[in-house]
């Protein structure tokens, strides 16, 4: 008898037919609109202009055709019986407490992130597995590379308090790393270089990652089951927004990703890809195999990898171990940016990453799958500079047959009757057309799929889903150019070598964008939109009309960012309904208890206004049992002469001038300083107050006047 | 010996002026608020106690500021404390500091039993046991893995490019004239697409 599903049972041939058919949609596709395309181009001649815009939609479109085909073979298993390659079905209909079990660490790598929202996230994570009953093969790990001295102070504390309240000593540990060596990736090997080895598994979450225990037992078992995979993703579901922003990214990520999910792993099987968090990762397989090289040359291109998870994942596959994705796993959720400006902060920084894979296309010894994701993943960014140069050239091309006369020659609508009426009909209707069912039809495929399995009412019913559908539509089309500039300037930037510079956030309470930053932001494309609108309005008033839609967007940049990034825009259009999501409607006891214990944190006073901005140096240097912590958690190092007295006069110009007076790193160099922050401590309390900086006085004074205890991230 | 509160109707330091024992008092006060001791009769009490001892010291070092003193005597104190409740003698100030704090934050010491910080005899005896007990571990035993990178055969096309592109950053005069050809390529196809 043929035991419990493996993926090694996985018929290979039948992988190979999937893959063909994929590419076979994605080539029939594009080379239809490209066929399209040709015969109007083809009218007026085919000069070099014309080949280049030719070329260009060749590509574009066909990276279009890759997530059209991905959505609709997706649509497809879904409306058969479940995929039955899909690694779920290695555990399927078992209970939980019977599942197998190993090992593992859930790592937590952060950086400056809300200390509060990390160790409330944490203790949910860790009260789910306890009520599970399985709790004993996991231990936890909050691995810091914060270089804010308040948020690393935080941090202990929160810590400490977490570990007091849930009795998670020796089981729940904090590492912070003195030097930040290769950022997120950098600080899991340290991890794994000092700890690895008590592991077969690490699961690895991002700062606003939440899973429930019963997925995180889940991930484990599917790797026990199938001995050969080295690396399993889950899905994350977007959770938590408030901004209207937020919510528009959740509820699209909520309808749409699974159409797409589906499809991907149709396609991936066993050669999925890794997205650096929310995903199970055998220990052993990674130590040997994973650990990146540097790339040729200097940064931005060359230098450390940036975006270490694609990567992994094709190192992995290289040394032949599998890399799926649990796309059907509930219960992987994920925080997103709040705000259009912040999506782009974030795209930044993995714009530059992706580019970087440029060098790996053609490594040597990656599955053509791994490349394929690689190329992706760049195509993500340099596809938006591809779409302005498009855009531009085809600009060009109208404004030189205006010029020329040839534009009313060869452009003459023809005309149909319709309803009695003769109505013009453009000629590149059948290719917009055929593009907007390829941009569109996977949102309608995603709704569809929703009220076909009765799912509406968890989006607010029916209608609300429709009407949410449309108008996220309209919201993203108007989106989509802004990003199209960013990105364009990102590339271009990284290409060149300079950093972007962005604008410091003057955020109020509710954390909206404020317009001084939108405007100075969003500027350049509203003058880019204006100027492009306004000639093509004057010379070709028809070519206006089919680019409004990307000169809407980026015209209205400016309030269109204002506008999704309010926190009230955001909580009025869930009160009325509108962009609810199943993990709102029905939300999972984990979402629950972390907004309820999130809610509680807030609750509390903030410090003083002149002390907030030091608050955890503060606190390092002036509460005992702060300090105590800290000084205990640090490692006693004895420096030479010269060391020691750079340090004596910091702690001078410290308690006499106040933090105010000190660079951030020299904070940094005290904070992890031992001796420095025991004689701080000491000296603060000895010395008269004359002596110390009017901001000491304040503070000592009102330290702990109002509550009965200091507050902390974890204040309860 | 325990002093009572109308001690402090005949405490008149003999050297230091008003004011500068006003600002011991006030530097006591923050400093055991603190350490969470809350209780404003438990606080006075203990207040009291340091002021008295460092108003001796003051007539031995005038120079030296009371508040100095007065912490310093509170210090003494403490260490003297967390040594008797730790059960650890002849640590160093440092040491018995920190561990006693720890130990008192780990235990929730002063939250649970508001009245024993810096009492001398008659201790809860669950009040020893919780303070005793705690202990912080931030991580695991080390167990070392060697982790170092695997190379990464880019091809012989990406190979290729990496070294031109290294000998293009080595040289930045080329990298100028190439960006400038690059720059007067693009006006040319501008140039020569609109005409």
């Amino acid at each position: 008898m043929r035991g419990p599903f493996t993926v090694e049972q996985v018929d290979r041939s039948r992988v190979t037919r999937r893959r063909i058919t994929f590419f076979t949609l994605v080539f029939l596709f594009t080379s239809l609109a490209t066929w399209f395309m040709a015969d109007l181009l083809w009218r007026d001649g085919m000069m070099p202009l014309e080949w280049v815009v030719l070329v260009l939609f060749f590509i574009l479109f066909a990276h279009i055709a890759v997530g059209f085909s991905t959505a609709l073979l997706g649509f497809y298993v879904f409306n058969r019986e479940r995929d039955p390659y899909r690694i779920t079905r290695s555990i399927d209909g078992e209970a939980l407490s019977d599942l197998p079990l190993a090992s593992t660490a859930i790592v937590m790598p952060v950086f400056n992130e809300d200390p509060s929202r990390v160790f409330e996230g944490l203790r949910v994570i860790y009260r789910s597995l306890q009520l599970s009953g399985r709790l004993e093969n996991f231990d936890f790990f909050i691995l810091s590379d914060s270089n804010n001295p308040t948020n690393w102070i935080e941090e202990e504390v929160a810590w400490l308090e977490l570990c007091k309240q849930l009795n998670g000593f020796g089981r729940i540990f904090y590492r912070k790393r003195r030097i930040s060596i290769n950022k997120k990736s950098g600080n899991v090997a340290d991890f794994l270089r000092r700890w690895g080895r008590k592991y077969r598994y690490m699961a690895v979450l991002d700062a606003d990652s939440i899973m429930t225990g019963e997925s995180l037992i889940k991930l484990v078992a599917m790797m026990e089951r199938n001995p050969k995979v080295g690396i399993l993703q889950t899905a994350p579901r977007v959770v938590n927004g408030v901004t209207l922003y937020s919510r528009l990214q959740q509820f699209s990520n909520r309808l749409y990703s699974p159409l797409f999910l589906a499809g991907l792993n149709y396609w991936h099987q066993g050669e999925s890809n890794f997205w650096g968090h929310n995903a199970v990762i055998r220990v052993a397989p990674f130590i040997d195999y994973c650990c990146l090289p540097e790339l040729p040359g200097t940064e931005p291109f060359g230098g450390r990898i940036l975006s270490h998870d694609f990567v992994e994942a094709a190192l992995m596959r290289r040394a032949g171990w599998g890399v799926w994705l649990a796309y059907d796993l509930d219960g992987s959720y994920e925080e997103g940016p709040p705000t259009l400006i912040d999506s782009a902060k974030r795209d930044r920084r993995w714009c530059q990453g992706n580019m970087q894979h440029s060098w790996l296309l053609f490594a040597r010894g990656f599955h053509p799958a791994n490349r394929v994701h690689l190329l992706m993943g760049i195509m993500g960014y340099v596809a938006s500079p591809l779409w302005m140069l498009f855009l531009l050239v085809s600009t060009i091309h109208t404004f030189r047959d205006v010029i020329s006369g040839a534009y009313t020659h060869f452009h003459a609508e023809s005309y149909t009757s319709f309803f009695g009426y003769m109505v013009e009909v453009p000629e590149a209707l059948a290719l917009f057309s055929f593009t907007l069912l390829l941009l569109f039809l996977p949102k309608i495929m995603g709704v569809v799929l929703a009220l076909q399995n009765q799912r509406g009412k968890a989006y607010g019913g029916a209608f609300r889903l429709v009407l949410s559908a449309l108008l996220e539509t309209l919201a993203s089309t108007l989106i989509a150019p802004i990003n199209m500039m960013f990105n364009t300037k990102f590339v271009i930037y990284i290409l060149m070598g300079q950093g972007v510079g962005w604008v410091t956030q003057k955020r109020d309470a509710n954390d909206d964008t404020d317009w001084r930053e939108a405007i100075i932001t969003h500027a350049g494309q509203m003058a880019f939109g204006m100027v492009w609108g306004v000639s093509a309005f004057i010379l070709v008033p028809s070519f206006f009309w089919w680019l409004s839609p990307v000169l809407a967007g980026l015209v209205l940049s400016a309030p269109i960012s204002i506008f999704l990034g309010k926190a009230s825009f955001g909580r009025q259009a869930r009160e009325i309904g509108l962009f609810l999501t199943p993990d709102e409607t029905e939300p999972p006891q984990e979402l629950v208890r972390l907004q309820q214990h999130l809610a509680e944190c807030y609750r509390h006073m903030p410090p003083l206004a002149p002390l907030r901005n030091d608050y955890g140096l503060l606190q390092a240097v002036l509460d005992p049992y702060v300090n105590a912590l800290h000084v205990s958690l640090l490692r006693q190092r004895r420096g030479n002469r010269e060391v020691r007295s750079y340090f004596v006069e910091l702690r001078k110009k410290l308690l006499a001038e106040g933090p105010a007076e000190l660079e951030l790193r020299e904070k940094m160099a005290l904070l992890l300083d031992q001796e420095s922050m025991i004689w701080l401590h000491e000296q603060l309390w000895k010395q008269p107050s004359e002596q110390l900086a009017e901001w000491w006085r304040l503070a000592m004074r009102q330290y702990n006047v109002l509550t009965a205890t200091p507050v902390t991230a974890l204040y309860r | 010996m325990e002093l009572s509160l109308e001690s402090l109707d005949t405490f008149r330091p003999k050297t230091g002026t008003l004011e500068q024992w006003n600002a011991a008092y006030v530097r006591v006060e923050d400093y055991l608020r603190a350490h969470r001791v809350q209780n404003r009769l438990h606080q006075s009490r203990l207040i009291q106690r340091v002021l008295v001892t460092a108003a001796r010291l003051h007539e031995q070092r005038p120079s030296v500021d009371p508040a100095t003193l007065a912490v310093e005597e509170t210090d003494r104190l403490m260490d003297a404390w967390f040594g008797a409740v730790l059960g650890e003698k002849d640590l160093p100030h440092d040491r018995i500091a920190t561990e006693g704090r720890v130990a008192l934050l780990l235990a929730d010491g002063l939250q649970r039993w508001p009245y024993v910080f810096l009492e001398r005899g008659n201790l809860p005896a669950e009040f020893l046991q919780a303070v005793k007990q705690g202990s912080i571990k931030a991580g695991p035993d080390l167990e070392i893995s060697s982790m170092v990178p695997r190379e990464i055969d880019l091809g012989t096309i990406t190979e290729a490019a990496g070294e031109t592109l290294e000998r293009i950053e080595r040289l930045p005069v080329l990298r100028v004239l190439l960006l400038w050809g690059i720059f007067a390529g693009v006006l040319m196809t501008v140039f020569l697409a609109t005409r």
